[in-house]
């Protein structure tokens, strides 16, 4: 075979053939687009010929029954890797295993109003709260505010004192205006470094530094009153803990937090939200229950949206490939180094 | 092809498909505002009632917050549904985009990445355009986590079966951050535990000093520390296992006997032979000419390769490596400085007396030498080296050469002693992750008592009684202004306009009003403060610009909202937090009102003097 010929029939084959004969052969060719594949393996040819043939021959030869089956894939004969025909716009890589854009947009709507029925995971949140410390690790949007109100509900049924903090002022008062709206105004206090309002509410609002700060002044002989009849602190957006500039003083909330006060963190996902769990159980008084999950309540799918307007589903899956971050939608995967290979600047290599 | 889609079609094609409303991410508050900027003139108009929905929708927020009244926005997410949602907008705008959002009015909203971490609001989808996030200067890769919180923003519940999130590329995305970030399981989050000042005095007010360690071993700092400890355990366990077969044999610690030994044995061998012809200046240079040692010659410096003995030289010599890769040899006598500094060296027995890549990496760092290197001092003694010689001397007395075990330890010093290096380091390492929280704590005490805020017994002092009501950062140069009475005479703007500086931490340049002479002088003492305390708290960035800002609010009570952002390109929501910020900072010197009433007299009028317009509507 001549190089010419090889070339030829390099061209002729999709993609992923060239990509499983260039495995071991060229450095990093999952980042190569076809043209420069056929580029880097003619340049390898030089070193071994004949392996490089059998191999094509070989691997030519496992596709070719499953194409059979399929009359509507057959390869066009291309005469010459013209610039035209070596563009990966011929490619066709087996899209049957790859989810369709309609399949993946069906299903897009709204839901029909249904009675709120709590989640499994909610309903043991609540329980274990009533008894001893927990930490609720669970995706964004998966209804930790539920169990927040409702724990805070019940703790005011039992004449306890609530507060409720969050990092950042902007969310205090969102979180305010919604609980006023829960629990009836004269429930809910707010206490924020430059707003005081409703400071002797059973339900006290507040930023984490100003419940420190609390905690302080109680510890050093000023007491504040609240803090006895204190039955539930509950901090959300905890994994704070890990802000470098303020994460010391969740720390601090959780080390000098009266015993009888039940803590309740809310998190969003972490990687180690069992240690968080572990770390409570071994300064406070009664074991920390630690509840998790990673599924969410609304399914996520993921899209690319091709510069052009062309929208095409990200993963071979309809939903997210967790664990799986390399089964790209190969239509997805096509327009994507398209899209790197249009805007590098010309010369320039691509990582 | 556009280096990334045009923010017409992104809506256009995300209407097309039903994928609103959206929330899209964009790189920067510019990137938002140029997108707002490109509806201009579309013709992606949404139909009368929708119009109307939002008009009233705003009407009934702008009823609660007049300020947004004449947004310049407005006329856009009217007629469009698309709005922009960054950190340069004010609170009260924010706050009327998440809450027409809620409602569902808008279709499409423009936000930084800030946006995902501060406010709670859903779409059905979020559009991605970017891998990284510009964190302290650096644009730095999404973490997992982060890109799921992005990704968590899709999905209302209740409004959605699905939610859905884009990638759109833009310049510079890595999809496999994206794809990582959508398919990983967030990483483990770590605890950023630090020791402040305020936390020392406040421990130290409530709990005598010996229960300190007690409680600073509750944090979870300790906790993950301690994980790392058990870890370091749990190896030295194992090391120790590895150990045993090394146990004692005629003398209970061979290991350091061999080792004195070893030493001692393979010293004599190499020591440098002195002749009488050698002045002791040049011979006690020679144990410090060792290869790969830079030395200064009557012309150039060079690296010493070897030094050896010639038959026909009455010195010792030395092959040195010259620039441009010159070797040439010399006697020890022409070396005129030896320095400070020697390179890592391979040696070779054969010419160039080292390793190519020693050689190559030689040449390269003798080019980038600095001009000025330290000489090394060299003590000339004529009895140097007195415990080695004592060791050589007495190397008969050694057990060793006629030791029974001699063969074994000779064969097994190798393994043994660097077991037991291991194990020293990991006994170190372990007590250093016990106890550092506490040597932490202890650096501060010292501190706070060189300051006078804490008594040799760790009791407050008066000063500390109130010092540790001030619990923001840089707290301790507060505290010491406070205490060189920077602020007396008490004018709310000067203090306002100080403490501003302190509380500002943006580096965004910008163009500001000129500072008051009153207000220059005293930055001029607080920079000269923080200087002084720098080795103590990390000094602040203390930007005169940004306090002048804050100074013409307090002290012009006519300037109204709209005035102020003229004087300066600082966007709406940054003078904002800065005011927020200053607030909060005024409010800790307020609490001083018992010990320091007229300073906190002050504060209190520049708090009501900051209090008003925008800052006054908002909550």
């Amino acid at each position: 075979m001549t190089t010419e010929e090889l070339e030829q029939l390099l061209a002729q084959q999709p993609v992923a053939l060239l990509h499983r004969l260039a495995r071991g052969r060229v450095h990093r060719q999952f980042r190569a687009g076809k043209r420069r594949l056929i580029e880097l393996l003619l340049q390898h040819s030089s070193q071994n010929r004949a392996g490089l043939e059998s191999d094509l021959q070989t691997l030519i030869g496992e596709r070719q029954p499953r194409s059979e089956s399929e009359p509507s894939r057959t390869h066009r004969p291309s005469p010459l890797p013209t610039k035209k025909t070596s563009l990966r716009g011929t490619d066709s890589e087996p899209l049957e295993s790859a989810i369709s854009l309609s399949a993946w947009l069906e299903g897009i709507g709204v839901p029909a109003p249904q009675p709120f029925i709590p989640d499994p995971w909610q309903t043991e949140a609540l329980s274990a709260v009533s008894e001893t410390d927990v930490v609720i690790s669970v995706p964004t949007g998966s209804g930790k505010t539920y169990v927040a109100v409702e724990a805070a509900r019940r703790a005011m049924e039992d004449n306890r004192t609530v507060i409720y903090t969050s990092p950042l002022k902007a969310l205090s008062n969102t979180k305010y205006t919604e609980f006023s709206k829960t629990f009836g105004p004269d429930k809910v206090g707010i206490l924020t470094g430059d707003r005081q309002e409703n400071g002797q509410a059973p339900l006290l609002i507040m930023t984490t530094e100003i419940l420190r700060n609390l905690l302080y002044d109680a510890a050093s002989g000023e007491i504040d009153i609240r803090l006895d009849t204190l039955g539930l602190v509950i901090l959300d957006e905890s994994q704070y803990i890990a802000d470098p500039e303020r994460g010391v003083v969740w720390e601090e909330t959780i080390i000098f937090c009266p015993s009888q006060a039940k803590l309740l963190l809310l998190s969003a996902s972490i990687g180690n939200p069992q240690d968080i769990a572990d770390w409570l159980t071994s300064i406070r008084s009664t074991a920390c229950r630690l509840v998790r999950h990673s599924k969410r309540t609304v399914p996520l799918r993921a899209g690319y949206l091709h510069p052009n307007g062309k929208l095409t589903p990200l993963f071979r899956t309809l939903g997210i490939p967790h664990g799986h971050p390399h089964q790209l939608h190969p239509e997805a995967k096509r327009l994507f180094l398209e899209y790197e290979d249009e805007t590098l600047p010309s010369g320039r290599q691509r990582r | 092809m556009p280096p990334s889609i045009h923010p017409v079609d992104l809506i256009a094609a995300l209407r097309q498909q039903h994928l609103t409303p959206a929330i899209v991410f964009l790189t920067s508050r510019r990137a938002c505002d140029e997108a707002m900027e490109a509806f201009n003139h579309a013709d992606l108009v949404l139909p009368p009632v929708r119009q109307e929905a939002i008009g009233t929708a705003l009407e009934r927020v702008i009823e609660q917050y007049p300020s947004i009244t004449e947004h310049p926005l407005i006329p856009i997410v009217q007629r469009i549904g698309v709005a922009a949602h960054h950190a340069g907008h004010l609170p009260s705008w924010k706050i009327a985009i998440e809450e027409l959002m809620r409602q569902g009015h808008l279709d499409a909203v423009f936000a930084t990445t800030t946006l995902a971490a501060g406010v709670d609001f859903p779409a059905r989808t979020v559009v991605i355009t970017q891998s990284s996030i510009r964190k302290s200067r650096d644009f730095t890769d999404l973490t997992i986590g982060e890109v799921q919180q992005v990704a968590g923003r899709a999905g209302r519940r209740g409004k959605d079966h699905v939610g859905f999130a884009v990638v759109t590329p833009s310049p510079y995305i890595d999809l496999a951050v994206l794809t990582k970030g959508l398919t990983g399981q967030p990483e483990a989050i770590d605890s950023q535990f630090t020791i402040s000042y305020p936390m020392v005095l406040n421990l130290l007010k409530a709990h005598p000093h010996e229960q300190i360690q007690g409680i600073l071993a509750k944090s979870f700092a300790q906790f993950q520390l301690n994980q790392r400890a058990e870890l370091l355990e749990h190896k030295l366990d194992a090391l120790h296992v590895q150990m045993e077969p090394f146990g004692p044999r005629v003398c209970t610690d061979w290991i350091t006997q061999w080792q004195t030994f070893d030493h001692a044995r393979r010293h004599r061998h190499t020591r440098h032979q002195t002749h009488r012809s050698e002045s002791p200046e040049i011979s006690a240079r020679l144990p410090f000419l060792s290869p790969g040692r830079v030395v200064g010659l009557s012309r150039g410096r060079g690296i010493v390769l070897r030094q050896y003995r010639s038959k026909g030289q009455k010195n010792s010599m030395l092959t040195i490596l010259r620039p441009d890769g010159a070797v040439t040899e010399c006697p020890v006598t022409s070396v005129k400085e030896v320095y400070d500094r020697t390179c890592d060296f391979e040696e070779t027995p054969t010419y160039p007396w080292c390793s190519t890549d020693t050689f190559d990496r030689l040449s390269h760092q003798l080019e980038e030498l600095p001009q000025r290197l330290p000489v090394l001092p060299i003590l000339t003694s004529t009895s140097h080296e007195p415990l080695p010689d004592a060791i050589v001397q007495s190397m008969g007395d050694f057990p060793c050469p006629t030791c029974p075990s001699r063969p074994a330890c000779q064969k097994d010093f190798v393994t043994a002693s660097r077991l037991r290096q291991e194990q020293q380091r990991h006994t170190k390492s372990i007590q250093a992750l016990r106890a550092s929280l506490w040597h932490r704590f202890q650096e501060r005490v010292n501190v706070l008592q060189k300051f006078g805020y804490l008594t040799l017994a760790t009791q407050l002092t008066i000063e500390g009684e109130w010092a540790r009501l001030i619990r923001i950062d840089h707290s301790l140069l507060i505290t010491e202004l406070i205490r060189a009475e920077a602020f007396t005479g008490g004018d709310p703007s000067l203090l306002a306009g100080i403490l501003a500086s302190l509380a500002h931490d943006d580096d965004r340049p910008g163009a500001f009003p000129r500072i008051s002479a009153g207000l220059s002088s005293l930055l001029g003492q607080v920079r000269k403060l923080a200087e002084s305390l720098s080795p103590y708290e990390d000094p602040p960035l203390l930007r005169a610009d940004v306090a002048a800002l804050v100074e013409r609010w307090v002290a012009d009570p006519t300037l109204t909202w709209i005035g102020l952002c003229r004087l300066t390109t600082m966007a709406e929501g940054d003078i904002y937090r800065l005011l927020a910020r200053t607030l909060e900072f005024l409010s800790q010197v307020q609490a001083l009102k018992s010990t320091h009433p007229g300073l906190a007299g002050s504060a209190s009028q520049a708090i009501t003097l900051i209090r008003r317009g925008v800052l006054e509507e908002l909550p």
